[in-house]
């Protein structure tokens, strides 16, 4: 029987802390120096939230989730370009989008900008839905006020 | 910066291969066409203000990971169980 070639999986990692490394060639957008990340993530639970701890900067880490938690009709329009930069020739790269909260308490999702990666390579860029109606700062929920 | 006055079809090269076109003025609203490779990013400035911006929020949340981790855990999940 033919088998598909699946992306690795983080299977020697432990359960509970899932790390996988991901490199952002190009950096982020407007951040063109933050290029290596690790992925972390908690297996424990079902809510994918994960960091993206940088490798290059200790004190830069971004929180990020699946967009499709927080828009369920949520979809990338992946052209060529961008397969080419995450030498990804088929199927669907995994798509983040990172999280903020204000100093007021507001959890946003930043939705135009998702990071997106190539599962097998762990390649990844910053995409910018340009043509799309996503929101940079897409409400999510209100935390109330943050200590200061 | 470099200042330059341009006609409508008239254009302007940046390096080899991008070449930017003035297609037509009217009012306030320049129209431009914009040749360049591919692999060459094109990005509106204030979308590029906004996803700068939103990366730099993104990276300042570190005190917050674990309360909106619990946020949302304690939201749709009810009571978490810690180890």
């Amino acid at each position: 029987m033919m088998t598909t070639s699946d992306p690795p999986m983080t299977s020697d990692t432990p359960a509970d802390a899932a790390v996988s490394a991901i490199t952002f060639a190009d950096g982020l957008i407007g951040c063109p120096n933050w290029h290596n990340f690790v992925l972390m993530t908690d297996d424990e639970e079902d809510l994918p939230v994960g960091v993206l701890q940088s490798q290059d900067d200790p004190k830069v880490s971004l929180m990020i989730t699946d967009p499709c938690l927080i828009l369920p009709e949520y979809t990338i329009a992946l052209d060529a370009e961008t397969r080419k930069a995450l030498e990804l020739e088929s199927g669907q790269p995994t798509a983040y989008c990172t999280l903020s909260v204000s100093a007021e308490g507001e959890l946003t999702a930043n939705l135009l900008g998702p990071l997106v990666v190539n599962p097998s390579n762990r390649r990844a860029i910053q995409m910018v839905l340009a043509d799309s109606t996503y929101s940079a700062r897409h409400p999510v929920a209100r935390l109330g006020q943050t200590e200061s | 910066m470099l200042v330059l006055s341009r006609r409508p079809e008239q254009s302007l090269l940046l390096g080899d291969d991008v070449t930017v076109i003035v297609l037509a003025v009217d009012g306030d609203r320049v129209k431009l066409g914009i040749q360049a490779p591919a692999s060459v990013s094109i990005l509106r400035g204030e979308l590029y203000a906004q996803l700068k911006a939103a990366n730099a929020a993104a990276a300042t949340n570190q005190p917050t990971v674990a309360r909106v981790t619990e946020a949302l855990r304690t939201g749709r999940l009810g009571t978490p169980t810690p180890q």
